[in-house]
């Protein structure tokens, strides 16, 4: 009789609960499906898709110049990182090589732009965790000094479209390096302050520590990149594995973690907006004048036939660009690898076995663009 | 005036005619894989292999079993529609033991195109296979789970990356009026894909 009861109370069933498109948890629309066992998560299925729009189908459809906008559209976060990759690509099939004052102006951007998108992570990552509003409120702060620069720079705020194969659509303004220097102090000042709300905070340690752990065999087999997999202790970086533009100029720490639990990747993404400021500062001071295209441009490009795998380090990890060119003023096939898509692919292996909180805090701390997953 | 408006100077005249030499990863693969007819190439950063469909599954495998190639991350895996030249499958691959890369390219033919998978070798396969089948339709035997990831469920017939598929004619999408306006001030450019009539109505 005692046995009965002991069964039946143990005697649960999997309940199926779903999450999104439509949730503020979801940082954009996706959904998942949990199947969980009480509070425990025994299965997770993503639906990922709601935002495709056909990026590859429409930059197919134009020419070289019109497809830079596109970027913008998929990575709208780190914007100036995407444009980055794709101008390369062009450039490395059409043979431009961008003078170097367009390399430092690019460099400089792209690089701010990582710190603007890290600091959306954190700020989102503390409102997924429960410091409502503190963590957003101190990460939107310095994002918007950081959108400001931009909006001098390229006259919009989020879609910018400012880079062209071959260097970049016009000359920053006169006061660009005092602005420059003054958001890099400020980006420092609101790192430290969110370094201090939440890397000793208890309830944040004991909502992060431990949770979504990817190890490196499993983080290099999904195929994720960026921070995700550099918190899980892989000491790798594109910019310094395979330096593109102007990398190699400059002297910077690649931060890493050494659990690959959803700490880590908050504290690699926390490092990495010093690391960029670092950078910012020697491309400031290095900078020359000159030219910010090559002397003789093609009024419509036309790269020779070939193909070509741009990849570059963005905030959320590989950025690529597949482009294969027939010789036509339009690209012939143009692939994006998103990498949100695969560091995404991951969450099912990251989430079985936690709780259904730890779910929000695991999607939270992948930091996925739903527009760059579908394209 | 500014350089971008300067003349019309096609790029290709100033690229280099001489092919460059091949990278030494094109020499692993013909050892580790003597039975197997594979073209190599230089592409512009990569060394491009090129295999038949049905040889994909042996030379990935290699490619990331062998000792000398361990390539152990799959970065990005696409399909390209050449048209009469048929489809093809392309894998980027990387090692993060030897810090080399390659571009595996395999052929299919445009009809019913089949190659197998290799999600049983890199799990990042998963997604994107699923991803090309969307897209290029594309079957990838084996694979544990071939459903849509991106396009709707019940999009199981309609291929939009195929370029047989064009786009939908701009009137269609952005109001018929606009549309003539624009056309008539010039600003579609011809083979734009916005000129483009389907060839079937309601496809």
């Amino acid at each position: 009789m005692a046995d009965m009861t002991t069964e039946h109370e143990l005697d649960t069933i999997d309940v199926n609960v779903n999450i999104g498109p439509q949730h503020p948890a979801t940082h954009g629309v996706f959904r998942m499906v949990l199947v969980i066992d009480g509070e425990e998560v025994v299965d997770l299925v993503p639906h990922i898709g709601y935002m495709h729009r056909g990026a590859e189908k429409l930059s197919e459809n134009m020419d070289y110049r019109q497809a830079i906008g596109y970027q913008d559209r998929t990575e709208y976060l780190a914007q100036f990182n995407a444009e980055m990759c794709y101008v390369q690509a062009v450039e490395k099939l059409a043979g431009l090589v961008p003078p170097d004052r367009a390399q430092y102006i690019r460099v400089i951007l792209a690089e701010l732009n990582r710190i603007s998108s890290h600091f959306m992570f954190l700020g989102a990552f503390g409102t997924d965790l429960g410091v409502f509003g503190t963590a957003f409120t101190y990460a939107f702060r310095e994002r918007e000094n950081v959108l400001d620069l931009f909006e001098e720079v390229t006259g919009d705020r989020l879609m910018y479209a400012y880079f062209r194969p071959g260097g970049v659509a016009w000359d920053v303004p006169r006061d660009f390096k005092e602005r420059v220097e003054w958001v890099c102090e400020n980006a420092l000042v609101g790192a430290m302050d969110l370094d201090k709300l939440l890397t000793d905070n208890e309830i944040f340690i004991m909502r992060t520590r431990g949770i979504g752990i990817l190890n490196a065999q499993d983080a290099i087999d999904y195929g994720a990149t960026g921070p995700v997999l550099r918190a899980s202790g892989v000491q790798h970086d594109l910019r310094r594995a395979e330096p593109y533009s102007i990398y190699d100029r400059f002297d910077f720490e690649i931060p890493i973690g050494t659990n690959g639990d959803s700490y880590d990747r908050y504290l690699v993404r926390l490092a990495e907006i010093r690391e960029s400021v670092k950078i910012v500062r020697q491309a400031l001071a290095q900078m020359p004048e000159g030219p910010i295209l090559p002397e003789r441009m093609p009024r419509l490009l036309r790269p020779a036939a070939g193909e070509v795998y741009m990849r570059c380090e963005n905030p959320r990890g590989e950025y690529g660009i597949y482009l294969v060119s027939t010789g036509g003023t339009q690209p012939y096939r143009l692939r994006i690898r998103s990498s949100c898509f695969c560091n995404l692919s991951a969450l099912k292996h990251m989430t079985v076995g936690h709780y259904v909180a730890d779910a929000v805090t695991i999607l939270g701390s992948i930091d996925i663009v739903l527009c760059e997953v579908d394209r | 005036m500014s350089p971008d408006e300067k003349d019309d100077k096609p790029a290709e005249e100033t690229a280099e005619d001489a092919a460059p030499a091949i990278g030494p990863v094109a020499d692993l693969f013909k050892t580790a894989l003597p039975g197997v007819s594979l073209e190599a190439a230089q592409g512009a950063l990569d060394v491009l292999i090129t295999i038949d469909g049905k040889d994909a599954h042996q030379v990935l495998e290699t490619a990331k079993n062998d000792e000398a190639l361990a390539f152990d991350f799959l970065r990005n895996l696409s399909g390209v529609d050449y048209e009469d030249a048929g489809l093809e499958v392309v894998y980027h691959l990387y090692s993060y033991t030897h810090g080399h890369n390659v571009t595996v390219k395999a052929k299919l033919p445009s009809q019913d195109p089949r190659i197998q998978t290799v999600s049983d070798l890199w799990r990042a396969a998963d997604w994107h296979e699923r991803e090309a089948r969307d897209m290029f339709g594309i079957v990838f035997e084996g694979h544990p789970n071939l459903v849509p990831i991106l396009l709707p469920e019940d999009m199981l017939d309609h291929f939009p990356l195929r370029k047989d598929v064009p786009l939908a004619p701009l009137e269609e999408w952005q109001g018929e009026q606009l549309g003539e306006n624009m056309a008539n001030a010039g600003h579609i450019p011809p083979g734009s894909g916005f000129d483009v009539t389907p060839s079937a109505e309601g496809e």
